[in-house]
């Protein structure tokens, strides 16, 4: 029986590998492929879940004291995440099976869903961190190969997420090990180490940028939106929305709550801090974007928030509520993607200032995405409000019982929150309103919904936003409470009576609806066209994006600036890393020059050091006069260049104008110093980045 | 099964010279040479697989040593004998469809096979002087093979590689003459138990250093690097693949370690010299190939910071050695810098293989002039993609393996920066091989190369042979194949001088 937990992994790892490596003619059986094994494993990990305790080792390799074994054990909280997981992975499946038009790389396409259903598998199953390491590569693996099916311009996406997730790898990595390191076991369940010195603190802070990087929160979470606006909606709705969520989370509540006894107060400071700004910064951004998936993908970073500020709180209400939100979110984000990824495919296009009207054309997905859109902006009586109460009261009890570290500023974490939550109310009204409520285009007329296999997996997801919010009791009794070891009804308190609020709710909604309805029928509407001044326009050029509202949060005083700021990536960790590399990298090039005697010289130069350290002198002093050799090198060449100056003048034409002045410069690069110096001294707005394409005439006269 | 070890060099040594009188017969010879030059290789390949996990000894004209020539085979050589066969296996093969865009096949047929009789010449040698003979010989026979295609640039880089590479082996040469000097024997074993006994004076730690440059020059360390990146790209493709696969190892780190550890014996300072050798190399060829534009050059430099790796793993383990005398510890990390050599050789070799395969297909080496070659070349492209994943270390493949183990080593023993470094490189590794499947395969296809073919045949069984080693190396580390694979070859250098005590042992009995 124990031996059913290594199926939902291996199965699809295996099927997924094969399926990459196939040729691009059997696309039907992949597809076919697919569909078994994801409904397979949602199957089993249904099993696993009812069947609870159960446990799996298989000794794998051991040299001298490491030890590698296989350790799978089906644990409360790994278990229901694995259920949800695998659901998503069969829904999106199903959604996938008419989404995808003709494309050359099906394949690649299913066996990474494949690979990724499985890697999740052995992320949530594994009791062994080295394992759980290794397929949480698998996943970051599968991410990647995702995204570069997305066609133009993914591969740019896909390069960078990669390259982010990366860290995420990297970082896991080397605080596992630092955790073998202190407690000798990569045994999950063995493992409790106190943060009271620093190689732990370090470890947990290598553990936390993993974790926190996979699900999306900031600083390291730019891959999000950069692959949100080339990937297929399709893979956003299965990986960063739902089980990169789901894992992140997951690896998040093991380290503070297994691995990890947190005992300082500046480690809950950090997660807090990172929580609200995540929250905060996210959906600011979010507001101001104009394109469907990008702001999703935004929505998607600002959410985590919420989830990490749960889980710093430390309180039962607020790791319940922390991990509540991780569901919750899974479910409507994966919903939300689901219908921009319809829209798109039906309206061929995700830029809302050219979507709109399509409520009536596409009612399914509309009612769906409301549905979503509400439950992620926190309303009663749908389930992201549930899971929102339950951190701010998290953050309410954290700040009354303790008065250290981030308990202090409990304040300042709740207004994050909340204030988050009406922001992203706002910014969801707009895209309910761009894309289903306004005029519909002339272009878009012909717009019709989408395939029932695609609407499904929709309906499915928005039923349960609306099922877990009224009934909360049942998903908080079921899967938290169990996988938290919480006691029912020590967790949230107050009285929330959801049935009665809702029952209120809708017979408010449909009194509403009466007076709409009496009013519209008592009241005779014309249309006329538009007059302005005396001119008449057709109603169709009158049309009012809902992105316009929005301008005045981005032009306003100081957040302007932000903006343009973040929108050129000054605030991307990605492009300051690469930029920083870049010139590193330029000068390294410089240094090899392609000149032999250079060569010879570093030679002769490494001879000596290691003559010197070989030969008995210190070990620090041989590298002291290496580390001021290798300086050398680059001063000398670097003062070499300064020496070539030459008085020059130069008369240039551009767009019409003749210029003419004289300057000292060097020799290299001489046309492009030029402009600049040019530009330096007399600043002409004729001047712009690319001056190069715009000069003619170029003349230059050495005057010494 | 004992073969006799002088035909691993006797056998490529004289094949090789016979193989212009071949191809002198007009079509069929060539045809004929291909075939027997094939032949050879994959028998080497047969006869290495056959000798593994034994130690001989074997003295040439039975004349025993100190007097007399011996060859030894031991875990370390039978190791790199295995790495060396496989690598020139797939490349020969590799060459018998790719080399038909050049003349003269069979001066390069030979020349290969000169190179690969040197490479195992300096494997079973335990005779300092005539290791340094069959360096010689395969560096020559690299030498001419770099400037084989007689272009410009390939010329240059050829001469520069010559003029270099000659001045490690100068330094060399200058080693074994002190060495012989100051102990009065050119017998390895004989050599360390002179050191053994009388310990280092001034002249023999000259010598060390001298040995250290001349093989750290062969093996590419920075800063002894300039010339692999002009040198290895400028190679025919399977060429490139013996250089960086196979030949800076055996040239480079097998003598380097064979000295260091079995003659000399390591010391702490010795120990420190090859971590930050072995750092610096990997840093800075990482950060290099970052930059390049070039698809063979990033390869290249990414090979300096893979040597960097295993010069690494050698010099941790050499220092837990001489300070701490852990030797559990200490194996660990030996154990991974050998095991990614031989992991570096397969894939490595594979990706400059995929790469004269795309080379050939477009007929340029410019990573932007290339972009979504994904569909018209689906073999070479699985390929890579496999040889990118287990160099970048991606679980399963072998890579990950012997990173992983790497980075074990360092945090036991406490080198938790060397451990951040390590994993740091393989962030900056995988970049690179991201950009190679962003420029290369993935993208759209260049207007120019709608028209283009894969070339099939013996590239193909080549690169798949090689890509189907790369899946499957981390098999290397079950206890069946590593007690008779792997762990030989780190017991030798575990053991370090009593390996002198061992053959002289060996000697007596035959």
């Amino acid at each position: 029986m124990d031996k059913i937990l290594l199926v939902p992994i291996f199965l699809p790892l295996t099927a997924g590998f094969v399926l990459l490596f196939l040729p691009n003619k059997t696309k039907s059986l992949s597809k076919a492929l697919t569909l078994v094994i994801s409904g397979l494993t949602l199957a089993l990990a249904i099993r696993i879940f009812t069947v609870g305790q159960l446990d799996y080792a298989c000794s794998v390799l051991q040299i001298d004291n490491l030890k590698l074994d296989l350790l799978l054990s089906a644990k409360p909280l790994g278990g229901f995440i694995l259920m949800f997981a695998m659901g998503f992975g069969l829904l999106i499946t199903l959604y996938s099976l008419r989404s995808r038009n003709e494309t050359k790389r099906a394949n690649v396409y299913y066996g990474a869903i494949l690979l990724s259903i499985g890697g999740t598998a052995g992320v949530l199953l594994s009791n062994h961190l080295l394992f759980l390491l290794m397929f949480w590569e698998i996943v970051t693996v599968s991410l990647y190969l995702l995204i570069t099916t997305g066609g133009r311009n993914s591969n740019f996406a896909a390069t960078k997420s990669f390259a982010m997730v990366g860290v995420s790898d990297a970082a896991l990595l080397l605080g596992t090990l630092m955790i073998w390191a202190r407690s000798g076991t990569f045994v999950i369940s063995d493992i409790s180490i106190a943060t009271t010195s620093t190689l732990p603190i370090i470890a947990f802070l290598l553990l936390m940028t993993a974790a926190i990087t996979k699900a999306g929160a900031l600083p390291l979470h730019t891959w999000l939106p950069t692959s949100g606006e080339y990937a297929p909606t399709s893979v956003m709705a299965l990986l960063p929305a739902a089980i990169d969520k789901l894992l992140g989370i997951y690896l998040l509540v093991i380290i503070v709550r297994e691995i990890f006894v947190l005992e300082s107060a500046a480690l809950s400071f950090i997660l807090a801090l990172i929580g609200s700004a995540t929250v905060i910064i996210a959906v600011m951004i979010a507001m101001v974007q104009h394109n469907l998936k990008k702001l999703l993908s935004y929505h998607a970073i600002s959410q985590v928030g919420y989830m990490v500020l749960g889980i710093a709180t430390g309180t039962a209400v607020g790791i319940a509520g922390g991990v509540f939100h991780m569901l919750n979110h899974a479910i409507y984000k994966c919903c939300l993607f689901l219908c921009g990824g319809a829209v798109e495919q039906a309206a061929g296009t995700c830029e809302l200032d050219r979507l709109g009207g399509l409520g009536k054309k596409m009612s399914i997905t509309f009612i769906t995405c409301l549905i979503a859109a509400l439950s992620i902006s926190g309303m009663p009586p749908f389930n992201g409000f549930v899971s929102k109460w339950m951190v701010y009261q998290g953050v309410i009890q954290m700040g009354t019982a303790r008065t250290s570290g981030a308990a202090q500023l409990w304040p300042v974490w709740l207004t994050c929150a909340i204030f988050g939550s009406v922001l992203t109310l706002a910014s969801f009204v707009k895209l309910i309103h761009s894309v289903f409520l306004s005029r519909l285009p002339e272009e878009l007329k012909d717009v019709k919904e989408v395939s029932p296999l695609q609407t499904f997996p929709m309906v499915v997801l928005a039923s349960l936003c609306v099922f877990f919010g009224i009934f909360y009791h049942v998903p908080l009794k079921l899967f938290i409470y169990p996988a938290l070891n919480i006691e029912p009804g020590t967790a949230i308190f107050g009285t929330w009576d959801s049935v009665l609020a809702t029952g209120l709710i809708i017979i408010g909604i449909g009194l509403g609806l009466l007076i709409l309805l009496v009013g519209l029928l008592s009241r005779k509407v014309r249309t006329v066209p538009t007059w302005t001044c005396g001119e008449t326009q057709t109603n169709e050029q009158m049309t009012i994006p809902g992105t316009h509202f929005y301008k005045t949060v981005s032009s306003m005083g100081g957040l302007k600036q932000l903006y343009t700021r973040q929108e050129n990536g000054h605030f991307d960790l990605y492009n300051q890393a690469q930029k920083l590399g870049l010139a590193l990298i330029k000068r390294l090039r410089r240094l090899h020059s392609g000149i032999l005697p250079t060569y010879l010289t570093w030679v002769i130069l490494g001879l000596l050091v290691i003559l010197l350290i070989v030969c008995g002198i210190q070990i620090w002093w041989g590298s002291l006069i290496a580390t001021a050799l290798f300086l050398v090198i680059p001063l000398l060449s670097i003062l070499k260049k300064e020496e070539k100056m030459k008085k020059l003048k130069v008369t240039f034409e551009i767009e019409g104008t003749h210029l003419a002045d004289m300057f000292y410069l060097n020799e290299e690069n001489l046309e492009k110093s030029i402009l600049l110096a040019f530009d330096e001294k007399n600043p002409s707005p004729l001047f712009d980045d690319n001056l190069n394409t715009k000069v003619r005439n170029l003349e230059i006269q050495d005057i010494e | 099964m004992s073969i006799p070890l002088p035909v691993f060099i006797a056998v490529p040594l004289v094949t090789a010279f016979l193989l212009p009188v071949f191809s002198s017969l007009g079509r069929k010879g060539k045809a004929v040479a291909t075939v027997l030059a094939n032949f050879v290789t994959v028998s080497l390949l047969v006869m290495a697989v056959a000798s593994i996990g034994q130690f001989r000894v074997y003295e040439v004209g039975k004349w025993s040593i100190p007097l007399g020539i011996n060859l030894v085979l031991d875990g370390l050589s039978s190791l790199l004998l295995l790495a060396i066969s496989v690598v020139s296996a797939a490349a020969m093969l590799f060459s018998a469809r790719y080399m038909e865009q050049y003349t003269a096949k069979a001066k390069y047929l030979c020349l290969f096979l000169l190179m690969v009789a040197g490479m195992n010449g300096v494997v079973l040698s335990g005779d300092i002087f005539n290791l340094f003979v069959f360096l010689e010989i395969a560096s020559i026979a690299s030498y001419a093979l770099v400037g084989f295609g007689c272009e410009h640039e390939e010329l240059e880089a050829s001469f520069k590689y010559m003029v270099l590479g000659s001045i490690g082996s100068i330094f060399v040469l200058f080693a074994v003459a002190l060495v012989y000097g100051n102990t009065g024997s050119l017998n390895m074993a004989y050599i360390s138990k002179a050191i053994q006994g009388s310990g280092l004076n001034a002249g023999l730690s000259f010598a060390m250093a001298l040995f250290v440059v001349g093989f750290g020059l062969k093996a590419a360390l920075v800063p002894f690097h300039a010339w692999l990146p002009d040198a290895h790209p400028s190679a025919p493709a399977p060429i490139s693949a013996m250089l960086s696969g196979i030949l800076i190892k055996t040239l480079g780190i097998y003598a380097l370690a064979r000295v260091v550890f079995n003659v000399f014996g390591v010391s702490v300072s010795m120990g420190w010299l090859l971590v930050v050798l072995g750092l610096l190399s990997m840093v800075a060829g990482a950060f290099l190939a970052i930059g390049q534009e070039d698809f063979k050059r990033l390869l290249a430099y990414s090979s300096i910071s893979q040597i960097g790796y295993v010069v690494l793993g050698l010099g941790l383990g050499g220092l837990i050695i001489a300070r701490d005398g852990n030797v559990a510890w200490a194996s660990l990390a030996i154990l991974g810098g050998l095991f990614h050599l031989v992991n570096h050789a397969v894939y490595k070799s594979l990706l400059f293989l995929t790469s004269g395969s795309v080379q050939m297909s477009t007929g340029t080496r410019q990573l932007k002039q290339m972009g979504g070659l994904a569909e018209k070349l689906p073999f070479t492209r699985a390929t890579c993609t496999v040889a990118s994943a287990s160099i970048v270390g991606i679980p399963p493949f072998s890579g990950f393996w012997s990173k992983l183990i790497l980075v074990i080593a360092a945090v036991q023993a406490h080198f938790y920066w060397v451990a951040a470094i390590i994993v740091f490189v393989s962030l900056c590794t995988l970049i690179m091989y991201l950009k190679v499947q962003r420029y290369v395969f993935l993208g759209e296809l260049p207007e120019n190369l709608q028209q283009i073919k894969e070339n099939k045949g013996s590239m193909l069984v080549a690169m798949v042979f090689l890509a189907c080693l790369c899946g499957l190396m981390g098999l290397l580390l079950v206890p069946a194949l590593r007690s008779n694979i792997l762990q030989p070859a780190v017991d030798v250098l575990t053991d370090g001088i009593s390996y002198s005590a061992n053959v002289i042992k060996m000697s007596m009995k035959v």
